[in-house]
């Protein structure tokens, strides 16, 4: 198993925001955990990332005990996340973006080929490389966070709502994106709130409410539970 | 109105002060900008420098390069130690204010306690040396401070731009957590720049006991005018300090040519007020 969580209690000073969350990533799949605002999603993706250090439970990389590692170390072990809102460094270039993301010293030897990869997969971004990332519209500002993760040659990408305040065309443009770089042998860790797409594109997820795990298991099944319909689907 | 002549020597010597403004101004806004650390013992620490390199070549007749070239690493260490204590005590932008003020009054008196309040002046042979421009005189040393504060400026401002390490500051200074999860070391390097920005201070303070007559109290003078070319020339922006040194250097020179000397404080921040009422988002 690729990543492994057992367990896992994160909480914001006193506050708990999860509780004994457990989920697994293999190696060329792609999991979606969805579940309503406040659910906890962006806590759990944080803490698998690294930004946020676990109370309690168990959290492996490819067998490895992350919650020993220091979180700039977190990447060296092939963790790249896409956050939530982007996250850009907005004052810096296109260009000054991606290669933040081949920074780890396993993936700065790569840097040309992987910039060229990305531009490949991105085409604009090429012309707008020397732009300001701050400037971009909130699709192309998308890309880069994208592109960044897939320079630092990750095992497994974190996906944290990358469709939020995207046009529709766009989204459908992401979601192909999350496709393709699973195609290229990373794994894919998706939190979305767009359940359809998200359980669309998926091999398997996780339904967490109220920082628990409520239910988990194929997407066609879980979409086929009342509960689920109801809540998330509106029928 | 003062004759041409009188003007432009006016304006040489003001770039030419404008030159120590910048390289005073650099470390500071490194540390401001890249560190959100506002390091007021820059100064004690330029003027501990002065007084070493002084004390090393009137009693010890070391030669002043050969000074710099003790006392500029020793500061790098200082800068470092400092630094330690910074990331130690969790301080943050406004409590380093207060705790870098706390430390230079303490140098200060460590310096008054060593050296005594007396006015001090390092005399070199070079002290007086200049150079004959046509109709204009420019002084050899501060020429040399002007060409080294360039040389310093414009490759700290392409160690930002082109290196790994200067991105990821300049990452790390946006968002410390998203540059951490794609291997920003933070705390690594936020030691090597205190150290170079301490660095900074030892280079500058070599040029102040070359230049200026040391005495203890002497620290706060530049306090005011180099913290207005910090901001002008825009956080963490080596070379952007620089320019503004320059600028204002040149703006207090010339308007006490026209004027009287009173007016060169006036002159410094009511360009900082119109820098920050043109684009209030400036600093």
């Amino acid at each position: 198993m690729l990543l492994e969580v057992r367990n896992l209690h994160v909480g914001y000073g006193d506050a708990p925001a999860l509780w004994g969350v457990s989920l697994e990533v293999d190696t060329g799949e792609i999991v979606s955990v969805i579940g309503p605002n406040g659910a906890g999603k962006t806590t759990l993706i944080n803490a698998i990332a690294g930004l946020l250090r676990c109370r309690q439970g168990e959290l492996r990389f490819d067998g490895c005990d992350m919650t020993r590692v220091r979180a700039h170390d977190y990447c060296n072990h092939g963790i790249a996340l896409v956050p939530e809102g982007r996250r850009l460094f907005a004052k810096m270039s296109v260009e000054e973006n991606l290669e933040l993301g081949c920074y780890r010293a396993a993936a700065r030897p790569a840097r040309t080929r992987s910039l060229e990869h990305i531009y490949a997969l991105f085409p604009i971004l090429r012309d707008k490389r020397r732009q300001v990332a701050g400037e971009l519209s909130g699709g192309q500002q998308q890309m880069v966070a994208i592109g960044r993760a897939l320079m630092a040659r990750p095992r497994i990408v974190l996906f944290d709502e990358p469709s939020l305040g995207l046009a529709p065309a766009i989204v459908d443009d992401m979601f192909d994106i999350i496709a393709r770089v699973r195609s290229e042998g990373a794994a894919v860790l998706l939190v979305e709130q767009n359940v359809l797409k998200a359980a669309g594109i998926a091999d398997r997820a996780y339904v967490l409410e109220q920082g628990r795990i409520a239910t988990h298991g194929l997407p066609a099944d879980l979409l086929q539970q009342p509960h689920i319909r109801e809540a998330y689907l509106g029928v | 109105m003062p004759s041409a002549t009188l003007l432009g020597q006016a304006l040489i010597s003001g770039v030419l002060a404008g030159g120590m403004y910048g390289l005073l101004a650099m470390g500071l806004s490194l540390s401001w900008g890249l560190l959100r650390l506002v390091n007021l013992s820059h100064f004690a620490l330029a003027f501990l420098a002065a007084y070493i390199v002084y004390e090393l070549g009137t009693t010890w007749h070391v030669a002043p390069w050969w000074s710099a070239a003790l006392v500029v690493p020793a500061m790098f260490g200082i800068g470092a130690a400092q630094h330690w204590l910074f990331d130690r005590f969790r301080v943050n932008e406004l409590a380093s204010l207060l705790i870098t003020f706390s430390v230079a009054v303490i140098l200060e008196a460590g310096i008054q306690l060593y050296w005594t309040a007396d006015f001090r002046r390092y005399e070199t042979p070079y002290s007086t040396l200049s150079i004959k421009a046509g109709p204009f005189f420019i002084p050899v040393l501060e020429l040399a401070l002007c060409l080294v504060a360039g040389t310093l400026a414009w490759g700290t401002w392409l160690w930002l731009r082109r290196t790994f390490v200067g991105k990821a500051l300049r990452a790390s200074a946006e968002d410390a957590d998203i540059a951490a999860a794609y291997g920003v070391n933070h705390k690594q390097l936020a030691y090597l720049l205190s150290g170079i920005g301490a660095a900074y201070a030892g280079i500058a303070g070599t040029f102040i006991a070359l230049i200026a007559t040391l005495a203890p109290a002497e620290i706060w003078t530049w306090l005011g005018v180099v913290f207005a070319v910090v901001i002008i020339g825009r956080l963490g922006n080596p070379l952007g300090a620089l320019l503004a040194g320059m600028l204002i250097g040149a703006s207090q020179s010339v308007a006490m040519a026209i004027f009287s000397p009173a007016w060169a404080p006036v002159v410094s921040f009511s360009i900082l007020i119109v820098v920050l009422l043109w684009d209030p988002e400036w600093l």
